[in-house]
């Protein structure tokens, strides 16, 4: 039976795929697009990486649909037409895409069996991390490093969209509140963050044990922000304030100096002392929650397209 | 009793299938806009009764995030309206 529910998912995710290629109109494909992240959410769940599950729910159903919501109104205002299907260029991206599919499809059916896996060693070592959680133990313990990169990466690709903005704009605040904001719009705005709070926070927690952790939580963090500026009720903040940058350096800074901390008492650049390795892994993943929902909520805002108040 | 659970939730997953197929065709913008609501709402069940089935309590969690965002993605959707009514005469059914 539940063969025959992941032959029917798939085939779902597939034909929702392929109507999101090729339907003609631009909002159609990103709202069949958002649909898409939320069915991938319970493929992923189906393929026991609840972790990888909640990650696409809160990017692909969430921000990436506001984010391209926001491009296409964007497009739309200034009158720019999108490219016709049949154009070469659709062409030979449908080509690439093809040839990457199917080079992706012979590279997995040509895996190893037994796959190589360091499982194992992890669930052999997590009891000295204090987390129940292998893949928080992995993001935060036994591969630090690339988390740390991960999330420097990402105030990289902040940067990136600020220094789109003019330079009088520049420190200011994006424009984010529609001219008129519907009456259910707000009524939403204000029903829903506190429940989106509440289950951030858990996420965080939880995600020391469980399935969760603190790029889900600050995803949602960043939605529930969004969406409050959207509906008009708090303006955007000016980006050149000095509390919000450094909200947004506070979690890859306490990251970095806890690792160097590794250095002196615990033998190593992002090594913890076995004895407190919990509790500064979840005092990591509070700070870099708040600062990954900051960058996150910024981005989608986009470039700052108003004058800092003087 | 899994397998019982399972086939409900493929029941569920073919009534989401069906209803996507008649919600992205329809001409109405804030028609298909219920595609994103018909996903949260219809894949939260379905992944309810999948953690029931297979003993997996986190997909609970799972569910409580496609809600939410569900909703989040439809108050979205209002981006850019504005423009789109100057453009098009009033849509149909919009009023209701």
């Amino acid at each position: 039976m539940s063969l025959v529910f992941d032959v029917a998912l798939a085939a779902g995710l597939v034909a929702l795929a392929l109507h999101v290629v090729l339907t003609r109109d631009g909002k159609g494909a990103i709202i069949a697009f958002i649909g898409f992240g939320l069915l991938l959410g319970i493929g992923w769940a189906r393929l026991a990486s609840v972790d990888v599950a909640l990650t696409e729910a809160a990017i692909g159903g969430g921000l990436t649909g506001m984010l391209l919501l926001r491009t296409q109104a964007h497009l739309a205002g200034r009158g720019v037409r999108p490219a016709q299907t049949g154009h070469p260029s659709w062409r030979l991206a449908a080509a690439g895409c093809t040839i990457v599919t199917l080079g992706l499809g012979y590279v997995v059916l040509a895996f190893p069996s037994p796959a190589p896996s360091l499982a194992r060693e992890v669930a052999g070592s997590l009891d000295a991390t204090g987390l129940g959680n292998p893949v928080t133990a992995v993001l935060l313990a036994f591969r630090a490093i690339d988390t740390l990169l991960e999330k420097i990466v990402i105030i990289l690709a902040l940067i990136g969209v600020w220094s789109l903005a003019s330079d009088p704009n520049w420190g200011g605040s994006s424009h984010l509140r529609p001219a008129s904001v519907p009456e259910p719009l707000v009524f939403l705005a204000r029903m829903l963050p506190p429940f989106g709070v509440v289950i951030a926070v858990y996420q965080v927690w939880v995600g020391a044990d469980l399935p969760g952790g603190t790029f889900q939580a600050g995803t949602i963090l960043a939605a529930m922000w969004l969406l409050v500026m959207l509906a008009g009720l708090r303006p955007a903040p000016e980006t050149r304030a000095a509390g919000l940058r450094m909200m947004l350096a506070a979690g890859p800074a306490l990251f970095l100096l806890i690792g160097f901390l590794g250095f002196l008492i615990a033998g190593g650049f992002l090594a913890y002392p076995e004895a407190v390795a919990k509790p500064l892994i979840v005092a990591i993943e509070v700070a870099l929650t708040l600062s990954v929902a900051a960058t996150l909520g910024l981005l989608v805002a986009g470039p700052p397209d108003k004058e800092p108040a003087r | 009793m899994a397998d019982v659970l399972t086939a409900i939730a493929l029941f569920i997953l073919a009534a989401i299938a069906l209803g996507l197929f008649a919600v992205l065709r329809s001409r109405v913008a804030i028609e298909r806009m219920m595609a994103v609501q018909l996903l949260g709402t219809g894949g939260a069940a379905t992944l309810l009764l999948l953690g029931a089935a297979t003993a997996q309590p986190a997909l609970a969690d799972v569910a409580l995030l496609l809600v939410l965002l569900s909703a989040f993605s439809c108050a979205a959707f209002t981006l850019g309206e504005r423009g789109a009514a100057a453009d098009e005469p009033a849509e149909p059914g919009q009023s209701s």
